[in-house]
């Protein structure tokens, strides 16, 4: 049940971003399978798991080898496409000269806030409107038009009000991240099982008790599906943001460096932002076990 | 184990239910689904009774609306003479689908109505304990209800029901999903606490040996619109032995039969058995 949420939630994904951001979001589903397989070995013996990550991580080998030898081979050419060899040097030496640390830095910083600010507020919001039905009814043509105009889209929009600085790029995280999160939550709060609510309103208990004892925890699941989602729409958005205006961040150094023909750094650049990512996504898929445990798979 | 029946004698009305209908608004705004019909029943203060009837007849219904949790059509369903106008503490239900809270593990799903009583926590997890002892669960405290059987979940479903102590408790076929041997042992618990605590029993069942052998009274449904067909006292003064065994037993059993067929549409002839109808 928590797959076919993240496969409606992807296809949401796919449908906010532009051609870029699907691909890339395509790559993010490669690591929820990665996630979810991860856990199910974890029951098995040690000798199974250790063979299920040499089987896995072969897959990465075979790429960073063909990486390697495809340039060195002439057969694809080596000034776009440098062994990753020469990329991973590139890497080490923006890391050593600190320039990778800062645009590393100036990258986190806006994502975080954004997404934080998002599930601050919006998961608040979600519970209001998913609880309130009046609300709820009156809201929800309103929130199927804003989840069906592209966050993208509305960039220009944020840099016009909010300028080219910072806050128009946290703004714009900030708003990308809010949409997966409040309507996971709202959904989460009005697909709670009647039967649960039925059970507990059997045993006296009044409206309060019954949101914060029931439908909060029966809803904790959904919720965090949004918010996973969040956690990488926040980078996914980011990046395209620093692509189109900044002085500083990830999206920024590949632009920067792809328009400076220093290929090799905007090859470091992109190996940054994918390990962040992931990085990303796992974390918040441990975060997310640890708190629905007592789900299904 | 020996189970007198002497509360029989005992006349006071516990739950009162006055000509209770329940119509349905039909989703696609065709005719309104009339579910139950006029139904009227006296369940005497300390009773055991259980009640049969044909598949969709209401008994869930029912039973819902004597919870408290939805409201008759038209009539009335009194509990100690005062109307029902809500759920309360004073009845427990265990519902056909084991309704336990994922998240909460066995023992937390049994101190829920606990918290709802407030009582205080150290004495919630004891109570909690000693009724999943009762249920044959001691072991199992720190499952989550995805790691136990359909029938442990039911099992802790009662036990949850049992811990809160209600005057009333509203079975709906409780045991169905359990096999035979689970259910003869949980039908004797079951007795046995019935006896011991005097509480007022309506259990819903489709078993006609269940229905007979843990009421003292089987109160029995017609099909759509439900309404209450007849009412049969059961003859039994004990469940001593193999009550099962028992010749009088089969008799009952044929009579709740004949009564369920579907061809059998009104009140029939009781022939030698006592059959109490509800308005006579
Ligand atoms: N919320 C509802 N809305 C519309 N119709 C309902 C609703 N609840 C029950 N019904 C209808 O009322 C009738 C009685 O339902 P109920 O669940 O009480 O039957 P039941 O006697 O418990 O059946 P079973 O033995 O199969 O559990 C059914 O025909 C059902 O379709
Ligand atoms: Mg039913």
């Amino acid at each position: 049940m928590a797959d076919l949420r993240i496969g409606a939630g992807q296809r949401t994904a796919g449908r906010t971003g532009t051609g870029t951001l699907a691909v890339i979001t395509s790559e993010r589903t490669a690591g929820t399978t990665t996630g979810t397989s991860f856990r199910k070995s974890a029951g098995r013996s040690l000798q199974k798991a250790a063979g299920k990550a040499l089987r896995n991580s072969a897959a990465i080998v075979l790429l960073l080898g063909l990486w390697e030898a495809l340039p060195r081979l002439g057969v694809v050419d080596r000034v776009f496409v440098p062994p990753i060899s020469t990329d991973l040097a590139a890497w080490w030496d923006l890391l050593v000269s600190g320039r990778l640390t800062e645009h590393f830095q100036a990258s986190l910083l806006r994502s975080l806030a954004g997404f934080g600010l998002a599930i601050v507020l919006a998961v608040p919001l979600g519970l209001l409107i998913g609880w309130y039905r009046p609300l709820n009814d009156f809201l929800t043509p309103v929130l199927e038009l804003f989840r069906n105009t592209s966050a993208v889209a509305l960039l220009p929009v944020f840099i016009l009000i909010f300028g080219l600085g910072e806050t128009s790029k946290v703004v714009f995280v900030f708003y990308a991240c809010s949409w997966p999160i409040l309507l996971n939550t709202i959904s989460g709060v009005r697909t709670v099982e009647p039967l649960l609510i039925k059970s507990a309103r059997s045993l006296g208990l009044g409206p309060i008790r019954l949101f914060r004892k029931v439908v909060l925890p029966a809803a904790v699941p959904t919720i965090f599906t949004g918010v996973r989602l969040a956690g990488a729409h926040s980078i996914l958005v980011l990046l395209f943001a620093e692509m189109v205006g900044a002085r500083a961040g990830l999206g920024y150094l590949i632009n920067d460096a792809q328009a400076g023909f220093r290929i090799p750094d905007m090859y470091a650049g992109i190996i940054t932002i994918s390990l962040l990512g992931l990085l990303f996504n796992l974390l918040l898929l441990a975060l997310q076990r640890r708190f629905s445990t007592w789900r299904v798979s | 184990m020996t189970i007198t029946l002497d509360s029989r004698t005992a006349t006071r009305t516990k739950i009162g239910i006055r000509e209770v209908s329940r119509v349905f608004d039909s989703p696609d705004g065709g005719p309104p689904f009339v579910a139950m019909d006029g139904v009227t029943l006296d369940v005497r203060e300390g009773e055991f009774l259980t009640l049969v009837g044909p598949s969709g007849c209401g008994k869930s219904t029912l039973l819902e609306m004597i919870a408290g949790l939805t409201s008759p059509s038209s009539g009335e369903i009194v509990i100690d003479g005062t109307p029902v106008t809500g759920p309360g503490l004073d009845r427990g239900i265990v519902f056909q689908q084991y309704a336990l809270f994922p998240w909460r593990t066995a023992l937390s799903n049994i101190e829920f109505g606990l918290e709802a009583k407030a009582v205080p926590r150290r004495e919630r997890a004891e109570l909690a304990r000693h009724y999943l002892d009762l249920v044959g669960l001691s072991g199992f405290e720190h499952r989550h209800p995805h790691e136990l059987s359909g029938g442990m979940r039911q099992r802790v479903a009662i036990a949850r029901s049992l811990a809160f102590d209600p005057d009333v408790l509203l079975m709906d076929e409780p045991f169905a999903a359990l096999d035979a041997q689970t259910r003869e042992s949980l039908q004797e618990e079951l007795l046995t606490i019935w006896e011991k605590t005097g509480k007022t029993v309506v259990f819903i069942t489709h078993g006609i040996d269940e229905a007979l052998y843990l009421g003292q009274r089987v109160a029995v449904m017609s099909s759509r619109p439900g309404r209450i067909l007849t009412t049969v006292e059961t003859p039994f003064d004990s469940r001593e032995g193999d009550l099962r065994a028992d010749p009088t037993f089969g008799e009952y059993r044929h009579h709740l039969w004949t009564l369920l067929r579907p061809e059998t549409a009104g009140p029939t002839g009781s022939g030698r058995l006592r059959v109490v109808t509800h308005d006579g």
